[in-house]
């Protein structure tokens, strides 16, 4: 049996395709044609270096739908409809507080993120990037990324624990 | 242990979601010949919160706790479960940090949980499982097996080594040569002038402080201790008069040593720095055949450690050095000042102490200058192995790396043996002959005090200036290693910095712009050491048209290519790019033009976005977007973990061979070069991979002037012209077809690599 499927929400884009996201959640893009694509993923093209920069919307397969430049010229329902979802997809946690590095290699960190306390392995000195403004980006195992938005207000024990790793 | 959300975990439930055992035991009944199939774990909730929660998948139902998001709403405290009917789907989603597992009853999801990909492998079986169960599939087959990259001949690497029968011995022997490549160093201190002078004022002053002390003490004797001990009466402060000004001396010795110490150690590390960046600035700046004769652990042992060697002597040892020579210059001095006799007996040891350390100087010169040289051997067979491990491992010659690399360690021990027992005989031999210099004037002085000729505070003073002067010597002369490790370690830092580039930039280079591609290769013929690689070759190629360069291996085709990017310069011979000799233009200038494609592309440590961006690294963002798009590498860019921002390894490890292929293509277009040099790669990748890779050259190759080394069929076909060389000489030129017909060298080519072709594919 099918059921007719409920439309959440839809925006529409200059470009004539349009996002519809399901009742399930499941985001649907159709294209100017009118032809359906179901399941589809909105990710930023650069998430580090220019976050406010291109988002690409990509078939479950993974060939490429849309491509905008950035997400600032965006008529404002398609806009917060990519924002909501950019939001549910990705996920970089920031680390409020280290609680213990161990010794072994890879390193298991313990950590308390503004997501909640987790724990994750890095491999080496090499997945932990500094940058000019005291803020690092941790990469584990599973290439999962993690922020520490200032070293240095990491706390005493945190930052010792830190700089052993680097 | 698994707790829903609103009920506070009991206290032994660990932080940071590591429990490791699943506990769902007691949280769920089995029903009567139920069967576990698979089980997994999730930790992220609905609001995208760290949790940890698990799924059981069993032959009937599926059970989840926390039951995280439903199309009801959230779950209650009680593990969720579905019976599950055969339409049921279980579907997993991870392209991001945040997967997600879906249950979908007639096509409508009806449960969602999300998980990060820590997760991904046990989420992964359980997908597998319910398909498995629900359809009789078995496991998802794997992706058919990447091929094997292929082989990394550098096109510039030529085996024949070369003759040195032209080198210039540089005059004098090798000891002074590294004297003087010591003294070199000296000039880099010249943008620091005025702390180096400082520095040198401080340790002047700061020996004369030191030597006030014993002289002091000649008064303190004679004056005050020996009268009252032959009963004359000497009031008692004299004694604290002296021992203050000895404390002031000596503060103010101290003082002084602590300024020069820090001044001059200020002026060695900026040296220091500034010489390893000179030394890397230069090499960068050398052409390729420095390179292509050298080892890669030779090159970086001198840029890092002989300037580190040389950096430790100068900031540690040179400032004891310079104190050292003060202070035995100026002792001496005192001494003559004092009693020019009883000095000259000092020195007495002296000559045979100059002379052993001459000797033995030379020696150690010689065994550091061979300590650095196997050093540099073993840290050339990290170089080797390190990079090349995938070689090592499908050869498995690991065990046979290993003896390779314990032969080298060998060889670093037994040069550090020699070092060391030289270096165990002479060190006590030295502080023997000052003791018996010391002997010496023990015995002279008694014999003066004796003649009255001298007082014993006389001679005190004497003892005491003739000990710190030997000990200076000594100290001195235990500096001799670390001078002669530094001597040898800059010897090698200049032999770097004294190389001069072959391809030379001409005096006043014509800058030519964007050049229009006209090639005219006159007459050119190279040799490599005794070897000649290509005996007078004659090719014009027009702007915009596609070159093949066809032949069998070592007939120079890959020389040619090196020839036009002008990484070396024809022994006789021009080559002209639009009527200007290479020779006369600006080499930078030039290579700009130039776009290269090599067999093996090399991907450096850093972002996609800044591999493909490496000849342009201004490029802009949508740029750079472009040039990936026409290579055909967007879209698996895009399936990275971060995008653009993904970094890959060293040699590109996470990222297939078709892969770094596209990455190369990209960062050629980025260049829009006017000159494309393509090597092509011998490896086949799979056919779609091949369509796409070639789909993306022709877009390369469009409107540019191409040379390219040829290997696939379809180049070869679409190739205006095909250049066959053999040994060295154009043997026919024409197009694919012209040249089928005239059946001759690039016919039997051709066939024979069809044949290959079509055996490969048949026994597949």
């Amino acid at each position: 049996m099918t059921t007719p499927r409920a439309h959440a929400t839809t925006a529409r884009s200059a470009g004539g395709w349009s996002l519809e996201r399901r009742d399930d959640g499941r985001l649907d893009f159709v294209d100017a044609q009118g032809r359906r694509h179901e399941n589809v993923d909105v990710l930023r093209a650069f998430p580090v270096s220019a976050p406010e920069g291109p988002v690409a919307i990509v078939a479950d397969s993974g060939g490429e739908l849309a491509w905008l430049d950035a997400l600032a010229g965006v008529e404002p329902p398609l806009r917060s409809l990519l924002e909501a979802e950019l939001a549910a997809r990705e996920l970089v946690p920031v680390i409020e507080r280290i609680d213990s590095v161990s010794d072994s290699e890879p390193a298991e960190w313990c950590v308390v993120t503004d997501h909640g306390p987790r724990a994750f392995k890095v491999r080496h000195a090499d997945d932990i990037a500094r940058r000019d403004d005291g803020s690092a980006t941790v990469t584990d195992t599973v290439g999962m990324r993690y922020v520490i938005p200032d070293v240095a207000k990491l706390g005493t024990q945190g930052r010792r624990l830190f700089e052993k790793m680097v | 242990m698994a707790h829903a959300p609103g009920v506070p975990a009991p206290a032994s439930a660990p932080l940071h979601g590591q429990s490791p055992d699943l506990h769902w035991g007691d949280r769920v009944h089995l029903l009567p010949g139920e069967r576990v199939v698979a089980t997994c774990r999730f930790d992220l909730d609905a609001a995208l919160r760290f949790t940890d929660g698990w799924i059981v998948l069993t032959d009937r139902r599926l059970i989840a706790d926390p039951p995280a998001y439903s199309a009801a709403g959230v779950g209650a405290a009680a593990p969720r479960i579905w019976d599950l009917t055969a339409t049921d789907r279980l579907d997993v989603h991870l392209r991001t940090a945040v997967g997600r597992i879906e249950l979908s009853r007639d096509d409508a999801v009806i449960a969602r949980w999300l998980f990060t990909p820590a997760r991904a492998a046990a989420v992964h079986a359980v997908e597998d499982a319910f398909d498995a169960r629900i359809h009789g599939s078995s496991a998802k087959a794997n992706q058919p097996a990447e091929s094997a990259g292929g082989g990394s001949v550098e096109p510039a690497a030529l085996t024949v080594s070369r003759h040195d029968d032209d080198e210039d011995a540089e005059p004098g022997d090798a000891a002074s040569r590294s004297w003087r490549a010591l003294a070199r160093v000296v000039p880099f201190a010249r943008p620091h002038l005025a702390m180096t002078l400082l520095g040198i004022a401080l340790s002047l002053a700061s020996t004369a402080a030191a030597l006030v002390p014993p002289y002091l003490t000649m008064p303190l004797i004679d004056d005050v201790l020996v009268p009252r001990q032959s009963g004359q009466p000497v009031p008692f402060w004299w004694v604290w008069w002296y021992l203050g000004l000895l404390l002031l001396a000596a503060v103010a010795a101290w003082l002084l040593a602590w300024a020069q110490s820090w001044t001059l150690a200020w002026v060695s590390e900026r040296v220091a720095a500034d010489l390893r960046v000179r030394v890397y600035a230069h090499m960068q700046s050398l052409s390729l055949d420095f390179f292509s004769g050298r080892r890669t652990g030779d090159l970086m042992s001198r840029v890092a450690t002989d300037t580190e060697r040389l950096n430790v002597f100068l900031s540690v040892s040179l400032v004891e050095f310079v104190s050292n020579v003060l202070m035995a210059v100026f002792t001496i001095a005192v001494l003559f000042w004092i009693n020019p006799t009883v000095a000259m007996l000092t020195v007495v040891p002296f000559p045979l102490v100059v002379f052993v350390v001459a000797v033995v100087r030379d020696r150690m010169r010689r065994g550091f200058s061979r300590v650095s040289v196997v050093s540099a051997d073993m840290q050339s067979v990290l170089a080797d192995t390190i990079p090349g491990i995938r070689v090592v491992k499908a050869f498995a010659q690991e065990a046979r790396e290993v003896e390779r690399f314990a032969a080298a360690n060998e060889r670093v021990l037994d040069a550090g043996d020699r070092l060391n027992a030289v270096w165990s005989f002479f060190s006590p031999f030295v502080g023997f002959c000052t003791e018996i210099g010391v002997l010496i004037v023990w015995a002279a002085g008694a014999m003066l005090v004796f003649r009255d000729a001298v007082t014993v505070g006389g001679l005190t003073a004497f003892l005491a200036y003739i000990t710190r002067f030997y000990g200076r010597v000594e100290s001195l002369v235990r500096m001799v290693p670390s001078t002669q490790r530094a001597a040898a370690a800059a010897e090698r830092i200049f032999e770097i910095l004294d190389t001069k580039a072959t391809v030379a930039e001409a005096p006043r280079p014509i800058r030519p712009g964007r050049v229009r591609g006209r090639i005219e290769v006159s007459g050119v013929h190279f040799r490599y050491g005794a070897r000649e690689i290509l005996h007078g070759i004659d090719l014009v190629i027009e702007p915009g048209e596609m070159i093949g360069l066809v032949g069998t291996s070592g007939s120079g085709k890959s020389t040619l290519a090196n020839l036009i990017c002008r990484f070396y310069d024809p022994s006789s011979g021009s080559i002209r790019v639009d009527g200007h000799d290479l020779r006369d233009l600006s080499i930078t200038d030039y290579r700009r033009n130039l776009g290269c494609v090599l067999q093996e592309p090399f991907l450096f440590f850093g972002s996609v976005a800044d591999n493909i961006a490496y000849g342009r690294p201004d490029a802009g963002r949508d740029e750079i977007v472009e040039a990936a798009r026409a290579a055909g590498a967007h879209d698996f860019i895009l399936a990275l973990p971060a995008a653009y921002d993904s970094r890959v390894g060293e040699r590109g490890g996470s990222l297939s061979g078709g892969e770094r292929q596209r990455l190369s293509i990209a960062r050629a277009l980025l260049v829009e070069p006017r000159i494309l040099v393509l090597d092509e790669a011998t490896s086949s990748v799979d056919v779609e991979t091949e369509a796409v890779i070639q789909a993306a050259i022709d877009r390369l190759v469009l409107g540019r002037t191409t040379i390219a080394i040829a290997h696939r069929l379809s180049t070869l076909r679409r190739a205006n012209r095909l250049v066959v060389l053999d040994a060295g000489s154009i043997v026919e030129t024409g197009t694919h077809d012209e040249l089928l017909a005239a059946d001759g060298v690039y016919a039997r080519l051709y066939r024979a690599q069809l044949r290959a072709a079509e055996e490969a594919a048949a026994t597949v």
